[in-house]
């Protein structure tokens, strides 16, 4: 299902924002956007087709939990590509791009999320056999990420640093 | 005619009961420290679904200046206090004792008074919030942090993300004088800690009622 976004968060950002656990599907010329810190931002794209998902993830694993898909890492995967089939794209041609996976002031403990996170769909990405051509992960800051589904770039904004375009 | 509150509605009451409390005493505290110039006041205690905290918060890409103070127990939470860059600097400024300086980056002096009002109003609200759930909360040094609003709450709910889509976020906002500040204090208890609220609201209106 892809994300519904209500027109007051359309009318402040004048864009789609996918919020946590949400899915979003866009094609050229449109742009997917997200604000990710522990989360993972997934995304899925076909080159040629030029249509893509980006899931934000928030936990590595549902462990059984089927009510928010894109929540997990292990269950937003198979729910992306349904997605994507669902607007005529074939898995076998598809990409990954990945962003996120921070932990965000300087959380110490067993508690890393934000490297779970980037491990679980890492390992998601490999046993579905869907190439990971580019990620910016880890560190201690957030991320402001956009997707443009025309260039097939993911542009990362951090706070006090550079622009990046992977 | 008679309105007849239901249960929910009843619980969430107590619930902002307890809240304003603690928010009570965060307000007096920050009273004493601004000269009794700021003060506080409980806005919501809501219960979130998970995928619109960013619309139903306003915080969406927003870049803020923020304290940050967590207890890391179970039986805890993420205490958060928020300003846009103009309005942290101005409050800094005043403690300090200078100008306010947007061009500048912020100096360890700026930064000190940021955490310091953060500890002051977030251990007056965290004992208020101890006494009532008697347990022990004892937050960690506050942290100051410039970021995005979103990814900072991303990591304050995630304890309550494991277990539930329907996240607790206290928000408590600012005046000066009649004027409304936009800052705010974001409390997101733990999920032991929600239920250990839960249990001190029914034995208080077990109390009640006997």
């Amino acid at each position: 299902m892809a994300v519904e976004l209500t027109s007051r968060q359309k009318s402040k950002e004048k864009r789609s924002l996918i919020g946590m656990g949400q899915i979003g599907v866009e094609s050229a010329p449109e742009c997917l956007h997200s604000v990710l810190g522990s989360c993972v931002g997934l995304v899925l794209y076909h080159p040629r087709l030029k249509v893509a998902a980006l899931a934000h993830i928030v936990l590595p694993e549902s462990a059984g939990r089927s009510a928010s898909p894109g929540k997990f890492a292990d269950t937003a995967l198979p729910h992306m590509i349904r997605l994507l089939g669902n607007r005529g794209v074939n898995r076998s041609g598809l990409k990954a791009k990945i962003a996120g996976g921070a932990e965000m002031f300087g959380k110490t403990g067993p508690l890393k999320i934000g490297a779970a996170n980037i491990m679980a769909v890492t390992a998601g990405l490999k046993e579905a056999g869907i190439p990971l051509v580019a990620s910016h992960v880890g560190g201690k800051k957030g991320r402001r990420v956009c997707f443009d589904c025309s260039t097939l770039q993911l542009t990362i904004e951090i706070i006090g640093q550079e622009k990046e375009v992977i | 005619m008679t309105e007849i509150s239901s249960p929910a509605d009843a619980r969430q009451e107590r619930i902002y009961e307890l809240f304003s409390g603690a928010t009570q005493e965060a307000s007096d505290a920050m009273s004493r420290w601004t000269g009794g110039e700021v003060t506080l006041s409980l806005n919501e205690v809501q219960e979130i679904s998970l995928d619109e905290i960013f619309e139903q918060l306003d915080v969406c890409e927003d870049l803020l200046t923020m304290v940050v103070l967590s207890i890391d127990e179970e039986i805890g939470g993420e205490l958060i206090l928020t300003f846009d860059e103009l309005n942290g600097r101005r409050l800094a400024a005043t403690l300090a004792g200078r100008e306010v300086d947007l061009e500048s980056p912020w100096t360890p002096l700026e930064k000190s008074a940021l955490c310091e009002t953060g500890n002051i109003l977030g251990c007056a609200y965290l004992n208020a919030l101890a006494q009532a759930v008697g347990v022990d909360l004892i937050p960690s040094p506050p942290h100051f942090i410039q970021d995005y609003g979103a990814s900072v709450l991303q990591q304050a709910l995630l304890t309550q993300a494991m277990m539930t889509d329907e996240i607790m976020i206290a928000r408590t906002g600012f005046a000066r004088g009649d004027e409304q500040l936009d800052w705010s204090v974001y409390f997101i208890p733990t999920l032991a800690m929600r239920d250990a609220l839960e249990q001190t609201l029914s034995s208080r209106n077990g109390q009640a009622k006997v």
